[in-house]
């Protein structure tokens, strides 16, 4: 425990609850961040059995012409495919590629990112103007562009779509990084750890990252649900996850060709992405109350 | 002003540079070799080679990465392999049609999102709040080519009202417009209501109610003037999502913009004119994002003494 | 209305009325939050005498910017509801008045001087602009008459004229409170609510903007209510005293009266906290405990918790305001034995 969070906690003392208790009780007050994170951990376990309950090689890339573009029934709740595939099935199995890709490219660019902000916000001077000069540069180069650029040097793969994804991600952690530890460095809580004689890199480490936790936890949250959009957006381009791979964007660009005939094949990949953005978003928009709670929203 | 303003076109040309350089170095990595592409596949290899030395491909990377910014300057990017068609006047060709697309959400979205924004604001905690927020909380987790999808399914598809398809004339451009447009009303719709409620709260506005103002002087005049800073900030930061969107929207509705020409190109593996869209894709967005500065200066006093302190 | 009502409209009670600016009477203002309701003031009675200036003392939480806001009918909500009580203000009840009437009596009759003057200036918009407006919206004149005045107001709280069409910003914060001043001074109200007008400022920045507020509250003519947790500030400023804890006046005399024959435990004990130049020997001796906290207010007197005099009485009822003599009241349950005196009297 480092010495802010123990003021912090002598402050709620009076209440009998910790900091974090408090935000989490404030959390689950929450309606929507309830069902957020319920359906999230619903996801999940699907996303984990994918392969208990089905058999990758013939029902989700295989294919049963006899079967093809049904529309939804009982045996298939969302129809088939133009090869007569389950759609169900491949929605649910497909949740993990987006969880992956999420939580991969979110993953990897929060290191970058905490990173290059924390040292351009504690140093300043020229780490700083380095780090910002190379957020001006990629800030100037629409993402989806830039995304199309690492994966033609890459290679369609789902690897190479999370780093692409994590770039445009570790530019905005890096500048919320660098705008909270620029305001925390010059605090006296700071100054007294220096005054103790903590080593400079412990100084960022137990005192600046865990007090600008707040924004950055919920900026990974919303984080997350934004890149799934993003990774299904290149999938649908041909540029994401490549066929036969039941990732939700993919299957979009092959419904795509079926719409005026074959609907449900765009309908529920579509609502699955939508539907785990949304559960992401309302768990950000509720953490964001909760952390922050004179703001209200 | 005038100064901080050629300060900053100074600025762009290194990170034009650096992006183009990048861009340009990434492409020609993952390019391949083109005289594949251009010659038959029976080809022999003096004549492959011939070719080469011809299209100065065995120079150099630095002196061929010279040689395209200096063909930028004037405007030539050279043409494509597939289609031998010349990549600027092809760019330039597609660019107003994205524009006018992006334009049109842009101005789509800011009618919708920043009115609703003030007035899920006022009724902050009401159903009113509510409702707004509900539906944008929706449009924001809705991926933006899945909109496109099924408003093409419902008003294409079904009700027959509107084209899905092309673009041969207004009508053509409504569901692409609205489906990128919606997509950012949902976005700047929560920013302007969060700016709105942070301006609510300030002091400044209970100064200028115990001055006698009425509460509407008080919200549209005093708030509003401060709550732009942060709704145009949001909608600044909007431009990489509008090329992003209208790419989308341009691909699902054949409408022939740039993102349409990019993603069309790379399924022909036509290098040269994916490289060089990028890269005026990309000094487009600098120039916008300049804008986009230089209107904050206007709005906020205080960043526009910071440049004039600045020079 | 109730019988005490019927009793006091006699003729001296009128007189007192035309004596007074404001009279509040058995205020309650609670703020309804989610987590409970927040008693912010809870049967407040309050008078400024005309061209007098009442000093509103307490601690933090005490109530006092919520008293001044309610002056001017500006509770913020929600979530702050004015559950009941009456405030007159030259005769006209602020809880009764229209939007219309009230937007013409803020900032005309009574004006505002706010505790943070780096908030309270609006940021996108020059010094000058906003004394003008407070002008062209009392005052009909054109929007270039009232920017001269602006400078007039501005020359009088001693910036320069030029410095007008300067932003916020620009300023350091005893120039902006000076700003505030002025935007407060600009219709010439008869009355001006001051809250905490230096405690955002630096020491001797301080006393210049009290000098310059006293100087212009005598020159115009003015009542002033000023809100301070500074006793100091009190003894240079003010002709009466009302002292505030928990939403209640405890304690209300002229300046001299309460400062020379301390009633109440609570004035006490604000004064024994205080460090004392005469005597420097002498040991602070702080109030124990805290404020309560206003969503659970203890039964009978607030203070009894903290109170080193209080006995079983204090938490049976809430002690009433009692007649000292002159203008002084208490509300203590230890007058109710007539021989009790503080041991601050007690040895002086």
């Amino acid at each position: 425990m480092n010495e802010t969070v123990k003021v912090a906690d002598n402050l709620q003392e009076y209440k009998g609850r910790s900091l974090a208790q408090e935000t989490w009780h404030r959390l689950l007050k929450n309606k929507g961040a309830v069902v957020g994170m319920i359906f999230m951990v619903l996801l999940f376990i699907l996303a984990c059995s994918g392969d208990l309950l089905y058999d990758y090689d013939t029902e989700i890339a295989g294919m049963i012409m006899s079967e093809a573009r049904e529309a939804p029934s009982l045996a298939h709740p969302f129809g088939t495919d133009q090869l007569g595939r389950d759609v169900m099935a491949r929605v649910i199995y497909g949740s993990r590629y987006s969880l992956i890709i999420g939580v991969g490219s979110v993953a990897l660019g929060l290191i970058v990112g905490l990173i290059t902000g924390s040292l351009a916000g504690f140093y300043g001077g020229g780490w700083d103007q380095l780090v910002m000069r190379a957020n001006d540069i990629l800030y100037s180069i629409p993402n989806i562009m830039l995304a199309v650029v690492i994966v033609q040097l890459l290679g369609t793969s789902i690897l190479s779509l999370v780093i692409a994804l994590s770039i445009s991600s570790a530019t905005s952690f890096a500048k919320i990084t660098r705008a909270s530890v620029m305001t925390i460095r010059d605090q006296e809580y700071v100054e007294s750890a220096y005054a103790m004689g903590l080593p400079t890199w412990k100084i960022i480490l137990k005192h600046i990252i865990p007090n600008c936790l707040s924004p950055i936890i919920v900026q990974v949250t919303l984080s997350i649900g934004s890149n799934i959009i993003s990774a299904s957006s290149l999938s649908f381009l041909g540029v994401g996850v490549p066929i036969p791979t039941p990732e939700w964007g993919t299957m979009l660009a092959d419904g795509r060709l079926y719409i005026r005939s074959e609907p449900w094949m765009c309908i529920f990949p579509g609502l699955a992405i939508m539907l785990t953005v949304l559960a992401l978003n309302l768990m950000g928009d509720g953490l964001r109350d909760a952390l922050d709670p004179k703001l209200k929203r | 002003m005038i100064r901080y303003v050629l300060k900053r076109l100074l600025f762009m040309i290194p990170t034009i540079l650096i992006t183009s350089f990048l861009i340009y170095f990434a492409m020609d990595l993952a390019g391949g070799d083109p005289v594949n592409t251009i010659l038959p596949e029976n080809a022999t290899t003096e004549q492959k080679e011939a070719l080469r030395e011809e299209m100065g491909l065995n120079d150099p990377f630095l002196i061929r990465y010279a040689r395209y910014m200096g063909g930028l300057v004037t405007g030539d990017m050279g043409e494509s392999y597939v289609t031998g068609i010349d990549v600027f006047d092809r760019f330039m060709q597609c660019l107003p049609m994205t524009l006018a697309l992006g334009g049109t959400a842009l101005i789509l979205a800011c009618i919708i999102s920043v009115p609703l924004g003030i007035y899920t604001a006022l009724n902050q905690n009401t159903w009113k709040d509510t409702t707004g927020m509900v539906f944008a909380l929706f449009g924001v987790s809705m991926p933006n080519f899945w909109l496109g999808l099924m408003l093409m399914l419902v008003f294409a598809v079904n009700l027959n009202w509107l084209p899905s398809q092309g673009a041969d004339g207004p009508k053509y451009l409504v569901l692409p417009a609205v489906t990128v447009g919606l997509g950012l009303a949902a976005l700047i719709t929560r920013t302007t209501r969060s700016a709105m409620l942070d301006v609510i709260r300030a002091d400044y506005m209970t100064t200028a109610k115990a001055k006698g103002a009425s509460r509407r002087r008080v919200i549209y005049y005093h708030g509003l003037k401060n709550a732009m800073i942060p709704i145009v900030t949001a909608i600044g930061m909007q431009f990489s999502l509008v090329m992003t969107g209208s790419a989308l929207a341009e691909v699902v509705f054949s409408w022939p913009g740039i993102g349409r020409l990019v993603f069309e190109s790379i399924d022909k593996r036509d290098i040269p004119t994916v490289t060089g869209s990028i890269i005026l894709c990309c000094i487009l967005m600098s120039i916008i994002n300049l804008v986009v500065d230089l209107i904050y200066a206007f709005l906020d006093p205080r960043i526009k003494a910071q440049y004039s302190n600045k020079g | 209305m109730s019988e005490k009502n019927l009793e006091k409209t006699t003729a001296a009670a009128v007189e007192q009325e035309r004596d007074h600016i404001l009279d509040i009477k058995d205020l309650v203002v609670h703020f309804e939050t989610d987590d409970g309701c927040v008693c912010a003031i809870n049967g407040l009675n309050l008078s400024v005498r005309r061209e007098k200036t009442l000093g509103l003392v307490g601690e933090t939480g005490a109530g006092k910017t919520t008293t001044a806001l309610s002056i001017l009918n500006l509770v913020p909500s929600p979530p702050g509801v004015i559950k009941g009580g009456s405030i007159v203000l030259d005769g006209k009840d602020v809880l009764q008045m229209s939007e219309k009437e009230l937007e013409h009596m803020r900032g005309n009759e009574v004006a505002m001087i706010f505790q943070d003057p780096m908030t309270a200036l609006n940021p996108v918009m020059t010094v000058g602009e906003q004394i003008a407006e407070s002008v062209m919206l009392h005052e009909n004149l054109s929007q270039k008459d009232a920017f001269e005045r602006a400078k007039e107001m501005l020359k009088m709280v001693g910036i320069a004229e030029s410095r007008a069409y300067d932003y916020p910003h620009q300023f350091s914060g005893g120039m902006r409170q000076r700003v505030v001043i002025a935007i407060a001074l600009a219709c010439r109200p008869h009355f001006l609510i001051a809250d905490e007008p230096t405690t955002a400022l630096d020491v001797t920045i301080q006393a210049q903007v009290l000098d310059l507020m006293k100087e212009l509250i005598d020159n115009n003519h003015m009542s002033m209510l000023l809100i301070t947790h500074d006793l100091g500030v009190v003894a240079e400023v003010c002709d009466d005293v009302a002292v505030m804890y928990a939403g209640r006046i405890v304690e209300v005399g002229t300046t001299d009266e309460v400062f020379n024959d301390t009633r109440h435990p609570y004035t006490e004990g604000l004064f024994d906290s205080l460090p004392n130049l005469k005597e420097q020997g002498e040991e602070l001796v702080p109030i124990k405990g805290m404020m309560p906290d206003p969503m659970h207010l203890p039964e009978g007197c607030t203070f009894a918790p903290r109170c080193p005099y209080a006995t079983e009485a204090c938490t049976q009822s809430v002690p009433e305001l009692r007649h000292v003599n002159g203008s002084h009241y208490v509300a203590c349950h230890a007058y109710d034995d007539p021989s009790f005196r503080l041991r601050r009297n007690a040895n002086g």
